[in-house]
C-alpha cells in the first residue's frame, strides 16, 4: 500500500481574508471558506480551551461569544465572524485576576473532567451580562444548551451563583 | 418501505415497454439524473441526486433488470450508495393493455434506505419517498403520453 | 493543623481545576505536533453486507490525502483482526464482510483534517447487502442468521455462565408460598462523555519509539496490548510510551481499544508522521462500546409475610457483532452476581447466555461497575413486584429482610463476601430526610382525586475495587494497583500511580491520602498519572476502583515511608525508634512532645543526616492487590409526579444517602453522587438505543439521544452514613459508579408506583412520556 507524498499547497478550496478580534487582540488571517469558527480558533490560533463536543450543534461545549452573543462555534463559519469580536475562556482571566465566574467554579466544585467547563462559563458570562441576579431556574434555562456528565448540574448552578454574588459585591463595593 | 400502485397510460403497451426498458428513456424521469453509463441491455450505472429534508445526498445507483418478459413483466434491482448512506429498490411491473391505445401499469417497490439519510431523515423518509415517487410516475405518464414527434 | 494538612476527610478544593478553568486543560485533540497528519474513518451504511470493492481511487486523487487503508492492506501486517479484552476477536478493518451499521470500513491519511473528511467521502464501497439479526433472542433461534462466520461454532451462541445452586433454588421455588417473576428488558444506551475518543499516534524511525496520546482510561494494559499486538511489526514495550493527558470523561467508554486507535498507530507508523485521529460524535454513539442490552427473567420466591427466600435470573446478554465488553476476564456478565443485593437469599441461581448480532459491540462502558447497575435495577425492581404482590409497603418490606449488620462480613448464596453494611440505618435516613410517612398520606389524599403521585425506593448494595489476585484479571493480567511516592528534601513529595482520572479529582484526593499519612500538607504534595513512561503499573480507572485499589496502595507506599521515616527520627531525636511514635501528624518521644521532627526535617535528613548504614532518600512503592473488593451501599427515594395529559413523568424530589466508607473528599463524593445521579436519570427516562429490523441505529446524534440537561435534571438531596471497609487500609470504599447503579431502581419503582393501583406492575425504561400517556389512555385516565 502506497503512501503518496502531500503537495507543496492543497489546491482547489475557497479562502478569503478575514479581521476577527479575539479577546481584544486583532487578527487578519486567510482562511478556507469552510473552516468552522471553532477550529480557526484551535487550529488557527491555537486557543484549544474552546472544545468540540458533538456535531449536529447541540451539546454546547463549542459556546464562545460573538458580539457578545452566545453562539456554538461549531456551526458558525470563520468567515461569519468577520469583523466581529469573539471572546473565549482564555480571554475570562484579565492581568492574572480570574474572573468571579472562574472562581464561582473552582469554589464550588463546579466542574470534574473540565470539558464542558468553558462552554458553560461563557454561556454564564453572557446570563450574568444580560441578567446580573438570575433565580435558578434562569441559570437551568440558559445553561440548558450546555450538557455536562459529570456534575449533574447542581454545582454549576451554584457556582454561577457564586460569580453572580461576587460581581454584585464587587460591583456595589465600587464608588 | 413498501410502495405500490397503478398507473393508467394513454400509450400502447409496446411503446411503454420500451420505453421502461430503456435505460435511456426511463432515466430521463429519475430524479436529478446527473450521469448514465449503459453497461448492456440489462445492466446501467446511473448517478442521481436525492435526499430527505435537510440531507441531500448523490447517488451512484446499479441497475440490473432482473427478469425481462417482453412485453408484461420487467423486475428490476437498484442498488446504489452515497457518502453515509445506501439504497436499494427491487421494483417490479406488469403492463396489461386495455386496448390498442392505453396500457394499465401495475408497479411494486420494496425500498431500502440504511445509514445517515435514513437515521437523520427517518421522520420525513415516507414523505420524501411518496414525493419522489409521484414525481417520477407523473413523469412517465407524460413523456408516454406525448405525441410521438417523427 | 489537620486544616493545613488538608488530609482524611477535608473538602479541599480541587488542585487541577487551575488549568481547566483556564481552558489550559491538554485533552487530546489540543495536542499539536509538528509534520501531524490527520485520519478519518470511511464506515458501513449496511448491518450487514459482504464487501464486493472498494474504489478508493477518488480519494487518493485528492491533494493532500496521502494514503486509503482497506482491511486488505492489514492482511500482510496481520493487523485486520485484533483481540478483544473478553477472548474473542474484533476486526481492525474488514476483508470481507461488514458486521454492524458504522463498522469501519477504510481509512484515510491526509495533510488536514477537511481533507482527511473529504477523502472519507470520495471512497466508493461496492457492498452486497445480507440479511441481518438485531433481536438476540431470535438470533439464538435455530437458523437465524449467521453474524459471525469467522467462528468455528456456527451459530450465535457466545458463551453460557451460569453461578448458584440450581436445584436447591429450583427447590425453594417449588416449595414457596409466593412467587413473582417479572420480565425486565434494560435498553442499549451509550455513554457519551462530551469528549469523543481520539489519539495522537507518533512513530519515531530512528528511535523505533512510538508515543501515543490516548482517551484511555487503562494507559499501562494499552501498552502492553499494543506490544503484544503489534510486537511483530517492530514495537518493543520499552519503547512504547502511552500518554494518558486530560480525559474529557470516560465511565467506561475510553476502556476498549477501537479500531481507529490500530489505524493511527499504524497510520504512524507506515507514514513516518504524527497521525491525529478524533471521532465526530456520531461515530462516537454508533461504533464506540455501548452499555446493557440486557433481556433479564428474574423470579423471586419469599414466604406470605414477604421473607425472601430464593432468586433466579436468567438473561440473554446482547453483546453486537464481537464481544468486547471489557470486563475480568473470568467473568463474562461480569459482577452481575451481586443480584441478590442487600438481602439474604438463602438460595440463588443465576444464568447468563451471551448472544452475537448485527450491532456494534461493547457492553459495559456506561458507569455500570461490570453489570451492577443490571443486577441493582433487577433485584430493586423486583422487590417492589413482591411488595405490590403482599400489599406490603416497599420500606417495610426492605426493612424487615436487610441483611443485618451484625451479619458482616457476609457471604452471599452466589459467593460474594460483604465487608461491611447496615442498610437499615441509610434507609431510615433517607426516609426521614424526605418525610416518607408524609409522601405516603399526600399519596393517598392525591389518588383520592385521581391525581398520579409516586414513590420509589431503592436500596441498593453494590461491588467495586477490582480485584483479588485470586480471581481478577484482564487478558490476564492480575487487577493490582499501584503508588510510588517520593519525598524530596525540601519536603514536598510526588506521587505517581497507576490509575487515571478523568474528572474524579485523583490530584486532590490522593495528595489528601498522602497528605494524612506523612503530615505534609496537601498543597506540596503533587500528583501524576497517565504517562507509561514515568507511573508504576496499573490497571487504570473503571469500575470504581481507584480508590479501593490505588487508595489502598498510596496508604501503604506511605506507611512504608513512614516506617523508614520513624528510623530518621529516632536518629535525629537520639532517642530508640521504640520510644518514638506518629502523633499529630509529627513523630514525638512518647510522652516528650517538646522532642519531635516534622516530616519535613525527616526528609531533609533523609538526604543530608541520614544514620550510616541506611539508604538515602525517602520513596516507596507499592502494588497492592485487595484482599476483597468493597460494598457501598445506599438507600434512594424518588418522588415523582405524571402529567395525565402528557405522560410526563416529573421528579418532584430525589434523596439519595450514599455509604461508600471512609470519604477523602466529601465535596467531591457528592459531586460524584450528583453526576452519578443524573446518568441514572438518564436511562430510566431519556436515553435508549434501537435499531431498526434492517440494523439502522436509531439515535445515533445527540439530536435523538436525549441526554439531560439542567432542566430535565432535579436538585439532587445527598446524605451519607459511614460504615468503613474492615480491610482497606484506610476504611474507604468506592463510590464514582454508585449512583448511576442506585438511581434507576428509584425512578422507575416511583412510576409504577403512581400507577399501581391501577393494576401496573412493571415498565421497562427508559419510561418515556408516549409509553406512560398509552399505559394512561388503557387504563382510562389520560386527560
Amino acid at each position: 500500500m502506497a503512501v503518496q507524498t502531500a503537495p507543496a499547497t492543497t489546491t482547489g478550496t475557497r479562502r478569503m481574508k478575514i479581521h476577527v478580534t479575539v479577546n481584544g487582540e486583532a487578527h487578519d488571517v486567510e482562511v478556507e471558506t469552510r473552516i468552522l469558527l471553532v477550529h480557526f480558533l484551535r487550529e488557527n490560533l491555537g486557543m484549544t480551551g474552546t472544545h468540540i463536543g458533538c456535531d449536529t450543534t447541540n451539546c454546547g461545549a463549542c459556546t464562545v461569544l460573538l458580539n457578545g452573543r452566545p453562539v456554538k462555534s461549531c456551526t458558525v463559519f470563520a468567515v461569519q465572524a468577520d469583523g466581529m469580536t469573539v471572546a473565549t475562556v482564555e480571554g475570562l482571566e484579565k492581568d492574572g485576576k480570574l474572573d468571579p465566574i472562574q472562581e464561582g467554579f473552582h469554589e464550588e466544585h463546579g466542574l470534574q473532567c473540565g470539558f464542558c467547563t468553558p462552554g458553560m462559563m461563557i454561556t454564564a458570562a453572557a446570563l450574568l451580562a444580560a441578567n446580573p441576579d438570575p433565580s435558578e431556574l434562569q441559570i437551568r434555562q440558559a445553561i440548558s444548551g450546555n450538557l455536562c456528565r459529570c456534575t449533574g448540574y447542581v454545582n454549576i448552578v451554584k457556582s454561577v451563583q457564586y460569580a453572580a454574588r461576587k460581581t454584585r459585591e464587587t460591583a456595589g463595593g465600587k464608588a | 418501505m413498501r410502495f405500490e400502485g397503478t398507473l393508467d397510460i394513454a400509450a400502447p403497451r409496446d411503446r411503454v415497454w420500451s420505453f421502461l426498458t430503456d435505460p435511456k428513456q426511463v432515466t430521463t424521469c429519475a430524479p436529478d439524473v446527473q450521469s448514465l453509463d449503459v453497461t448492456d441491455p440489462r445492466h446501467f450505472k446511473v448517478v442521481v441526486r436525492a435526499g430527505v429534508g435537510p440531507i441531500k445526498g448523490t447517488f451512484s445507483m446499479n441497475v440490473e433488470f432482473t427478469d425481462l418478459r417482453d412485453p408484461n413483466h420487467a423486475s428490476v434491482v437498484a442498488r446504489g450508495q452515497a457518502p453515509g448512506s445506501a439504497v436499494e429498490m427491487r421494483s417490479e411491473m406488469d403492463l396489461e393493455a386495455q386496448d390498442a391505445t392505453r396500457t394499465m401499469m401495475k408497479w411494486s417497490s420494496d425500498v431500502t434506505v440504511s445509514g445517515m439519510i435514513q437515521q437523520v431523515g427517518a421522520r420525513l423518509m415516507q414523505g420524501a419517498a411518496d414525493k419522489i415517487t409521484q414525481q417520477v410516475f407523473s413523469c412517465i405518464k407524460a413523456k408516454l403520453e406525448a405525441p410521438v414527434t417523427a | 493543623m489537620a486544616v493545613e494538612i488538608g488530609g482524611i476527610g477535608h473538602s479541599v478544593k480541587r488542585k487541577e481545576d487551575a488549568r481547566f478553568i483556564r481552558g489550559r486543560g491538554n485533552y487530546v485533540d489540543d495536542v499539536k505536533l509538528p509534520g501531524m497528519l490527520y485520519l478519518d474513518i470511511a464506515r458501513s451504511p449496511y448491518a450487514h453486507a459482504r464487501i464486493k470493492s472498494i474504489d478508493t481511487s477518488k480519494a487518493l486523487a485528492i491533494p493532500g490525502v496521502l494514503a486509503v487503508i482497506t482491511g486488505k492492506d492489514l492482511v500482510p501486517l496481520k493487523l485486520e483482526w485484533m483481540p478483544t479484552l473478553m477472548s474473542d476477536r474484533q476486526m481492525v478493518l474488514p476483508t470481507d464482510t461488514v458486521l454492524y451499521q458504522a463498522q469501519e470500513v477504510a481509512a484515510v491519511v491526509a495533510t488536514e483534517r477537511y481533507i482527511a473528511a473529504d477523502g472519507v467521502a470520495a471512497i466508493e464501497v461496492d457492498y452486497e447487502p445480507l440479511p441481518v439479526v438485531v433481536d438476540p433472542i431470535k438470533a439464538l433461534q435455530p437458523g437465524a442468521t449467521l453474524v459471525r462466520e469467522d467462528r468455528e461454532q456456527k451459530d450465535n451462541h457466545i458463551w453460557h455462565w451460569e453461578v448458584g445452586d440450581k436445584a436447591g433454588t429450583d427447590k425453594a421455588f417449588k416449595d414457596a408460598e409466593v412467587v413473582v417473576k417479572q420480565d425486565i428488558y434494560i435498553p442499549r444506551i451509550h455513554v457519551s462523555s462530551i469528549e469523543t475518543c481520539g489519539m495522537v499516534a507518533s512513530f519515531d524511525k530512528v528511535n523505533g519509539k512510538l508515543t501515543v496520546w490516548m482517551t484511555t482510561q487503562a494507559p499501562h494494559a494499552i501498552r502492553t496490548v499494543i506490544a503484544l499486538v503489534a510486537g511483530h511489526l517492530g514495537l518493543s514495550e520499552e519503547r512504547i510510551r502511552v500518554i494518558s493527558p486530560d480525559i474529557g470523561g470516560g465511565f467506561g467508554g475510553k476502556v476498549p481499544v477501537y479500531p481507529g486507535y490500530v489505524l493511527a498507530i499504524g497510520a504512524s507508523v507506515l507514514t513516518g508522521h504524527p497521525v491525529k485521529w478524533i471521532e465526530d460524535r456520531s461515530e462516537n454513539i454508533q461504533a464506540d462500546s455501548f452499555a446493557r442490552d440486557y433481556h433479564i427473567t428474574a423470579e423471586l420466591a419469599a414466604k406470605k409475610d414477604g421473607t425472601m427466600q430464593a432468586l433466579r435470573v436468567k438473561t440473554v446478554a446482547d453483546h453486537g457483532a464481537f464481544d468486547a465488553a471489557a470486563n475480568p476476564s473470568k467473568y463474562p456478565a461480569g459482577l452481575f452476581h451481586i443480584i441478590t443485593g442487600s438481602y439474604p437469599f438463602a438460595k440463588s441461581f443465576v444464568e447468563v447466555d451471551g448472544a452475537y448480532t448485527n450491532k456494534p459491540p461493547g457492553g459495559i462502558a456506561y458507569r455500570c461497575s461490570f453489570r451492577v447497575t443490571e443486577a441493582a435495577f433487577t433485584i430493586e425492581r423486583l422487590v417492589d413486584v413482591l411488595a405490590l404482590e403482599i400489599k406490603k409497603d416497599p420500606a417495610e418490606l426492605r426493612m424487615q429482610n436487610f441483611i443485618p449488620p451484625t451479619a458482616f462480613p457476609y457471604t452471599s448464596s452466589l459467593g460474594w463476601e460483604y465487608d461491611s453494611g447496615d442498610y437499615g440505618r441509610a434507609l431510615k435516613l433517607a426516609m426521614d430526610k424526605i418525610g416518607y410517612a408524609d409522601l405516603r398520606k399526600e399519596q393517598a389524599a392525591k389518588r383520592a382525586k385521581g391525581e398520579l403521585m409516586g414513590i420509589g425506593i431503592s436500596s441498593f448494595t453494590e461491588i467495586v475495587g477490582a480485584g483479588p489476585s485470586k480471581h481478577f484479571d484482564i487478558l490476564g493480567i492480575k487487577m493490582f494497583d499501584s503508588c510510588e511516592i517520593r519525598v524530596h528534601p525540601t519536603g514536598k513529595a510526588m506521587v505517581r500511580l497507576g490509575v487515571k482520572s478523568q474528572g474524579q479529582g485523583h490530584e486532590t484526593t490522593f495528595a489528601q491520602i498522602v497528605a494524612e499519612e506523612l503530615g505534609l500538607p496537601v498543597g506540596d504534595i503533587a500528583v501524576e498519572e497517565g504517562d507509561t513512561d514515568t507511573a508504576p503499573y496499573g490497571l487504570g480507572t473503571y469500575a470504581s476502583r481507584s480508590t479501593p485499589v490505588a487508595g489502598g496502595a498510596t496508604a501503604i507506599a506511605a506507611r512504608k515511608i513512614r516506617e523508614k521515616a520513624k528510623l530518621i527520627a529516632a536518629h535525629l531525636l537520639e532517642a530508640s525508634p521504640d520510644d518514638i511514635e506518629w502523633k499529630d501528624y509529627k513523630f514525638q518521644v512518647k510522652g516528650v512532645p517538646a522532642k519531635s521532627k516534622t516530616m519535613q526535617e525527616i526528609a531533609f535528613a533523609a538526604y543530608t543526616n541520614h544514620p550510616q548504614g541506611m539508604e538515602a532518600g525517602l520513596e516507596a512503592v507499592d502494588y497492592y492487590d485487595p484482599p476483597n473488593l468493597t460494598f457501598p451501599f445506599g438507600s434512594y427515594i424518588c418522588v415523582v409526579d405524571i402529567d395525565r395529559g402528557t405522560g410526563e413523568v416529573k421528579v418532584r424530589r430525589f434523596v439519595a444517602v450514599d455509604d461508600c466508607g471512609v470519604i477523602i473528599n466529601p465535596m467531591i463524593v457528592e459531586g460524584q453522587i450528583h453526576g452519578g445521579l443524573t446518568m441514572g436519570l438518564a436511562p430510566a427516562l431519556y436515553e435508549q438505543i434501537t435499531y431498526d429490523d434492517d440494523g439502522n441505529i436509531q439515535g445515533g446524534n445527540f439530536m435523538d439521544y436525549l441526554l439531560p440537561t439542567a432542566m430535565e435534571t432535579p436538585s439532587w438531596e445527598t446524605g451519607k452514613t459511614t460504615t468503613p471497609s474492615p480491610h482497606h487500609p484506610i476504611g474507604a470504599k468506592g463510590v464514582g459508579e454508585s449512583a448511576t447503579v442506585g438511581a434507576p431502581a428509584a425512578i422507575a419503582n416511583a412510576v409504577v408506583d403512581a400507577l399501581a393501583h391501577l393494576g401496573v406492575r412493571h415498565i421497562d425504561i427508559p419510561i418515556t412520556p408516549w409509553k406512560v400517556q398509552k399505559i394512561l389512555k388503557e387504563k382510562g385516565v389520560a386527560e
